[in-house]
């Protein structure tokens, strides 16, 4: 028997069991199993925590219970779940009383807001001197410019923390007595340092705004501008009502996403002696990371993760729905 | 044409582009001053863009000021403090390479001592050759190393797991994505594009679950388990990407081959991916930089036996008194690699970048 027989007796069995409305609909679709690995680890790896912090949201989790040997089975999610107990929202009505974490989700917001606005400035403004007609050589300087794009978050990260080294001859510091200030020790004020995370956010998201704003600006027409300048506008005049105009839906939506990363932001902090001092300067995420690796609450910790998760989700729909955030990636 | 010979090709290209440069700014010169001369170009305007470029040129370098400094202080050497003004200011005083020899130590080929008895014969020949070294850190009055090349191999290997993993994963839905119809095709792609944007953020929030999992199931510290993490955190970026290359290759090359009678598996192999190298290339490169650079999660989950570069550097830099030296010298060659592959693949970055993807 020849293996081509094989086949077509398998084949025939197979024509015989399915029937053919589902025979025609899988081939129809076959070529989605090429896509199903690939989805079935991303979903793996990023759907099952999630669901997993939801539960340890609602237990009373610790290094003490969690590692333990759970009920097994079914009901023990196969082993995941371990000694911990079934609390309710108990440690949501605590975090919601507890001051530190609303201090914490203010810093956060103050965060996200100083560094979108100080970012869109710096940014808007860089790439129009990057696009301006006095300055020649523009090519080699943008891709210059956007070097701090390219290096490794914990890089740079590391050096602005060499930067703003208490020691005296740190750089900031040597830059405020050459301004003729006392050396600072940066950590030890909360605003002080706060500030040092406003500069560092800055400096490391300035070129993504540079990018898209370059391009939206090298997209307004000459046209426009010369009729302006020839209907007399100034400078501003120019600025606002034909560059504003052009560059603002892009603009928006870089800010949207960069908003976004602001929020989850966590190396700045956790490099940054922790949200030092003490621990008013921890942002939402680094501040649910110490309650459960620094005070062992798993379950609070994870309580923590899932309030900011909230407002990520809420926040990128209100975006979407918004500022139309689809049309930002299928269009120009 | 290898991808090889184009690269050789290029840099050819760019090379006699920068040597050409200096002609062509003098001569650029020569028709300003001349133009001057004779009266046909305003000597304001010249002022005017002379200064303002000037000011730019001062302006960038203020702004990238902070990765000058730490060129700077590698160059200090081994002892580079804040502690002291030997090491302030923004020009360098005595250049050394002590720090970077203590961050890369001793280069060597371990000795060994081989037996080769060849069988049936009784002939046996014995080999043995000392360690040979390259580069012996102590011949620079540099005695201890630093753990560089044990986080180096760690991150390699969880590089290459991470590009095998992932690769395998990407590049046929990839194709699927591109080429063919199926059930919840745009939707998918919707999603993918969605979790670009949110996933990291959402992934450290699940951190503290991802944690009690890999305690639970017992492969914590394990550099594997690790790499199929990040392989799987790279599928949506990188697919949406490949995809996006892969729609720019024209469909009639796939048609004559089927009319050539190539089966469709055929078409995939012999015509899409020969066509799709620079697209290959570049999410290789992305996925690689994934687990290169990866800090948060390395960091909880690993133990110190198998520390990447990124936690090795974090440690130096998170104690009581930081030797500026050192870690300068660790960190410019830990993003080295990153830098080169920046400057030589930025214009295909740039331009395989564009937002027009989610068409068709």
């Amino acid at each position: 028997m020849s293996i081509s027989s094989v086949r077509a007796g398998s084949r025939k069995g197979y024509q015989a069991v399915v029937p053919e409305s589902i025979r025609e609909r899988i081939s129809d679709n076959s070529a989605g199993l090429l896509v199903l690995p690939g989805l079935f680890f991303f979903s793996l790896f990023m759907f099952i925590p999630l669901i997993f912090t939801i539960y340890l949201s609602f237990t009373d989790a610790e290094p003490a219970t969690v590692f333990q040997d759970g009920p097994g089975g079914l009901l023990g999610l196969f082993g995941l779940r371990g000694d911990e107990a079934f609390v309710g929202l108990e440690n949501y009505i605590a975090l919601f009383n507890d001051p530190s974490f609303w201090n914490s989700l203010g810093t956060t917001w103050l965060f996200v807001i100083c560094s979108v606005a100080l970012k869109v400035a710096f940014g808007v403004g860089l790439a129009m001197i990057m696009t301006s007609d006095r300055v020649s050589g523009k090519r080699y300087l943008r891709s210059i410019i956007i070097i701090p794009w390219a290096l490794p978050p914990i890089f740079t990260i590391t050096i602005w923390r060499g930067i703003f080294s208490s020691a005296q001859f740190g750089l900031a510091n040597q830059f405020l007595m050459w301004i003729g200030m006392e050396p600072q020790a940066w950590f030890t004020d909360r605003w002080i340092a706060f500030s040092t995370y406003l500069i560092t956010e800055m400096w490391l998201a300035y070129p993504f705004m540079v990018i898209i704003t370059v391009s939206a600006l090298q997209a307004v027409p000459e046209e426009l501008v010369d009729a302006s300048k020839v209907d007399g506008a100034g400078f501003f005049h120019r600025f606002i009502n034909v560059t504003v105009p052009a560059i603002k839906r892009p603009v928006m939506f870089a800010a949207i996403l960069t908003a976004a990363a602001s929020f989850t932001q966590f190396l700045i902090p956790f490099v940054f002696e922790r949200g030092a001092p003490g621990r008013s300067n921890e942002l939402i995420i680094l501040y649910g990371y110490q309650e459960a690796f620094n005070y062992n609450a798993y379950g609070a910790g994870a309580a923590i993760m899932m309030t900011a998760v909230v407002f990520i989700g809420v926040f990128m729909l209100v975006a979407v729905w918004k500022g139309r955030l689809a049309e930002g990636v299928g269009g120009s | 044409m290898t991808i090889l010979e184009s690269v050789g090709r290029k840099i050819k290209r760019d090379t006699r582009r920068a040597l050409d440069k200096p002609s062509e700014i003098r001569k650029d010169v020569a028709y300003t001053i001349e133009g001057i001369q004779r009266g046909f170009i305003d000597p304001k305007d010249v002022a005017i863009k002379a200064l303002s470029t000037i000011a730019t040129v001062v302006f960038v370098f203020v702004l990238l000021i902070p990765v000058y400094w730490v060129l700077l202080m590698a160059l200090q050497g081994d002892g580079a403090t804040l502690y002291s003004s030997d090491s302030a200011g923004l020009i360098p005083t005595d250049v050394t390479f002590d720090a970077f020899i203590w961050v890369i130590g001793d280069l060597y080929i371990p000795g060994a001592a081989i037996g080769i008895a060849i069988p049936f014969t009784g002939i046996e020949f014995f080999m043995n050759w000392p360690r040979v070294y390259f580069l012996q850190a102590s011949d620079y009055g540099v005695d201890s190393t630093s753990n560089f090349t044990h986080y180096l191999r760690n991150s390699l290997f969880i590089g290459a797991a991470t590009v095998t993993i992932a690769m395998s994963l990407i590049v046929p839905a990839a194709y699927a994505f591109s080429r063919r119809q199926f059930y919840g095709r745009m939707k998918l792609l919707y999603g993918y594009i969605l979790f670009t944007q949110i996933g990291g953020g959402l992934g450290i929030a699940a951190l503290i679950a991802l944690y009690a999992i890999f305690s639970n199931l017992g492969v914590t510290n394990n550099r594997l388990v690790l790499s199929i993490y990040y392989a799987a955190m790279a599928v949506p970026f990188n697919t949406w990407l490949l995809k996006t290359y892969m729609d720019s290759i024209p469909v009639s090359y796939e048609e004559a081959a089927i009319i050539d009678g190539a089966s469709p598996f055929r078409v995939a192999y012999e015509i899409v991916l020969p066509l799709a190298k620079p697209g290959l290339a570049t999410i290789f490169i992305f996925i690689f930089l994934v687990g290169w650079m990866e800090f948060i999660i390395a960091q909880v989950v690993l133990r110190p036996e198998n520390y990447t570069l990124p936690i090795g550097l974090f440690m130096m830099v998170d104690q009581f008194t930081v030797p500026w030296g050192r870690f300068s010298a660790f960190a410019l060659l830990y993003a080295s690699p990153i830098v080169f592959v920046y400057l030589f693949a930025q214009r295909y970055i740039e331009s395989g970048l564009s937002f027009g993807g989610v068409s068709g």
